[in-house]
């Protein structure tokens, strides 16, 4: 009996802490109706990657004259960021929900189109003209402002000097070339030094992203219709895709980590990638100053320009009490804020997209891993020529369709099957 | 010829059972390395355990998730076990035709995913939210409600009170027993074993949830385990000996809940597929 009772009075204890976790954050509720989030006047933003989007927030606070602003950052994944903002809109209670979030530019129009209402445009904190073209297309919908422009993922073609230079060419060789060019450059490399010269996830296909963006095109158009069957970029990209693999130009790798140790393990001779993949590479010390950046390659069409994008993520604040509070924060630091762009390259390593910010000292760094080359420098010049592209609504979903239809043109199905039967499924599935 | 048979068998084991638990090892070695040399696939213990640890402690509340898990865990198994218990005794011993129909509409639940009840869910919870704020949105209590009651433990109580001796029953109410008093004092008792394994399942489903606490628990102080460690790998340069630090951590409850009733489990579990 004496058992029992002191079960029950453990169980009790327990129940009662579980309550009460609750009771903390709920006091200042009960008098708001349709959010929990501003109840103290406190702001909250949902951003992925302590290291990078959480510590740029933090840069922005230190740069934010305001004693009265309370900004409670909390982490999350960003695939777990999806999931809480679906699930949350969808079922058409704002509680819970957050006043500033992060979402990948990618995925913008989905959230924007599908919740108009949920978002609260921001066109009169800053000006659009400030940042680069190619961010606004994906932050905007129906004329008005709704993300503020973060992160560019300007891509370039990262390489190890030892491995290309053993094989034959010069830094000068990799400037300004088209993906053509490049599957010979790979090649050679691979036949002289017996590396690959890129690695790739099979079920990633970012890097067909990036070469489409160099002409502007994507697997959509902006009117929203799906356009694979008759797209010469995907047709020409796809084909560089398949001569790499062809000439064993390439490591396949499964994953993000394995994806991370080809490099660092020395089994490619270069990474073409977007600009937050330099921590991963300068993470391995036994390579410093083997590493160089090119520009990125690209198509052959005319108008291509040595300039594409991989990623890169924006701002939005959510229609709920402390919109203003938010949208002001944001316009204040990332929306206008040159010193606060100097500190963030400096003290996060981000490029931002804020167009005035690449005049100041820290973009001219000169990184000794890298050479002593202004990686920084170089990424925000080539950022201003991103061609602009609308990203439309299924980016990802279109995508694991292709990547399904990519094994059959890999294992000799026509290119022109792979495309329209890609452009078929992906009419079937979302139109 | 016996020998080698012998020699045979254990030596397929041998292996059998290093490739089951290799994960685990690799993965407390992949503790004490660098993320560089975790993403190389270094097989041999580093020496960056100390510092992998204290990385873990100085970014993540650790300690929190610890303790909200273990609440939601606890208290969870503890209303699974004694609700669906009570389901299932009830459903046998006062067996009728129409309870059956009832038990199979109660199993046809089982086939309804939980993503398809999410979002109605979190609506729901959102409403509770304004009534009573402590059992709402952004509350353990939000986390716990809604898994208490399973199908599948009413199932498993069910299945396994077939085994039970239906002659106690009788006797407990010659012997002027209440009902309640026959299923706490005779009952509970003798289906130790059926207890023990459920609360193994119910224990370690609870502690490895991950997606109804990652929409209704926003707060990092209601952080679980599980969305911690999904955070820790949401960087673009993911530190993966700290997330490996981490799992380990997050593994051993539930190993140790299983090490202690492994007895019972395998009994309890025997019981219910002979029922």
């Amino acid at each position: 009996m004496k058992k029992t009772s002191l079960f029950l009075l453990l169980f009790g204890l327990l129940f009662f802490m579980a309550a009460c976790s609750g009771e903390e954050n709920a006091a200042g509720n009960e008098e708001e109706n349709d959010t929990n989030a501003s109840s103290d006047g406190e702001i909250i933003a949902w951003a992925w990657d302590q290291h990078f989007n959480i510590a740029a927030l933090n840069v922005a606070l230190e740069h934010y004259e305001d004693e009265n602003f309370n900004l409670e950052i909390i982490e999350n994944a960003q695939d777990d960021i999806v999931q809480r903002l679906n699930t949350g809109l969808s079922s058409g209670t704002m509680k819970g929900m957050p006043n500033i979030v992060l979402i990948e530019d990618q995925r913008a129009q989905s959230f924007l189109q599908s919740y108009p209402d949920a978002f609260y445009p921001i066109d009169d904190y800053f000006s659009t003209d400030d940042f680069a073209d190619y961010k606004i297309a994906p932050t905007s919908y129906d004329g008005k402002q709704y993300g503020l422009p973060f992160d560019t993922g300007v891509t370039g073609l990262f390489y190890r000097t030892d491995l290309i230079e053993e094989a034959g060419y010069t830094h000068d060789d990799l400037v300004d070339i088209t993906w053509g060019e490049f599957t010979e450059i790979a090649k050679d490399v691979t036949d002289k030094t017996g590396v690959a010269m890129i690695s790739l996830d099979p079920n990633d296909l970012g890097i067909l992203r990036v070469m489409m963006q160099t002409v502007g095109s994507w697997y959509t158009n902006p009117e929203g219709e799906i356009t694979i069957a008759n797209n010469d970029a995907l047709r020409e990209a796809l084909e560089h895709y398949k001569t790499l693999l062809d000439n064993d130009s390439v490591k396949i790798v499964s994953d993000w980590s394995t994806f991370l140790a080809s490099f660092n393990n020395g089994e490619v001779a270069s990474v073409p990638s977007g600009n937050w993949i330099a921590p991963s590479i300068s993470a391995e010390d036994s390579q410093n100053g083997l590493w160089k950046l090119a520009p990125i390659p690209r198509l052959e069409a005319a108008g291509a320009v040595n300039a594409s994008n991989l990623g890169g993520s924006s701002w939005y604040v959510l229609n709920i009490d402390g919109k203003e509070a938010a949208a002001e924060f944001l316009g204040k630091t990332f929306g206008s804020n040159v010193d606060f762009y100097q500190d963030l390259v400096e003290e996060v390593g981000a490029i931002g997209t804020y167009k005035p910010a690449s005049e100041g000292d820290a973009y001219t760094f000169e990184n000794e891993y890298f050479n002593g080359q202004q990686i920084i420098y170089e990424f925000s010049q080539w950022m201003e020529d991103i061609p602009e592209v609308d990203y439309g609504l299924n980016t990802y979903g279109i995508e694991d369709i292709l990547a399904a239809e990519v094994q059959n043109y890999l294992n000799g199905k026509s290119l022109d099957d792979v495309l329209a039967d890609t452009q078929t499924q992906a009419e079937n599935q979302f139109k | 010829m016996r020998l080698i048979k012998r020699i045979a068998t254990y030596l397929f084991l041998s292996v059998a059972a290093f490739i089951s638990i290799f994960p685990f090892i690799w993965m407390v070695i992949s503790m004490t390395n660098k993320s560089v040399d975790v993403t190389r696939g270094r097989l041999l213990p580093g020496t960056h355990f100390i510092e992998n640890i204290t990385t873990l402690f100085e970014t993540q509340n650790i300690g929190t998730a610890l303790t909200n898990s273990f609440i939601v865990a606890i208290i969870t198994t503890i209303l699974t076990l004694l609700i669906g218990s009570l389901a299932g005794y009830g459903f046998e011993i006062y067996r009728t035709k129409r309870k059956d129909v009832v038990f199979s509409i109660l199993i046809l639940s089982m086939m309804i995913p939980f993503a398809a009840i999410m979002i109605p869910l979190y609506r729901f919870f959102g409403q509770v939210s304004s009534v009573a704020p402590a059992f709402g949105i952004d509350t353990l209590a939000a986390v716990i409600m809604p898994t208490v009651i399973t199908a599948f433990f009413i199932f498993f109580f069910r299945q396994n009170t077939k085994l039970f001796a239906r002659d106690l029953v009788e006797a407990g109410r010659m012997d002027g027993l209440s009902e309640l008093g026959i299923f706490f004092k005779i009952y509970v008792p003798t289906m130790k074993t059926t207890y023990a394994a459920a609360a193994i399942i119910a224990f370690m489903n609870s502690w490895n949830n991950y997606l109804w606490p990652l929409v209704v628990l926003q707060s990092p102080r209601n952080q679980t385990i599980p969305l911690l460690i999904s955070n820790l790998g949401s960087g673009y340069s993911p530190d993966f000996g700290v997330i490996m630090t981490a799992i380990v951590i997050a593994t051993l409850p539930t190993a140790l809940v299983f090490f202690l009733m492994q007895k019972h489990f395998v009994a309890g579990m025997m019981g219910s597929v002979k029922g």
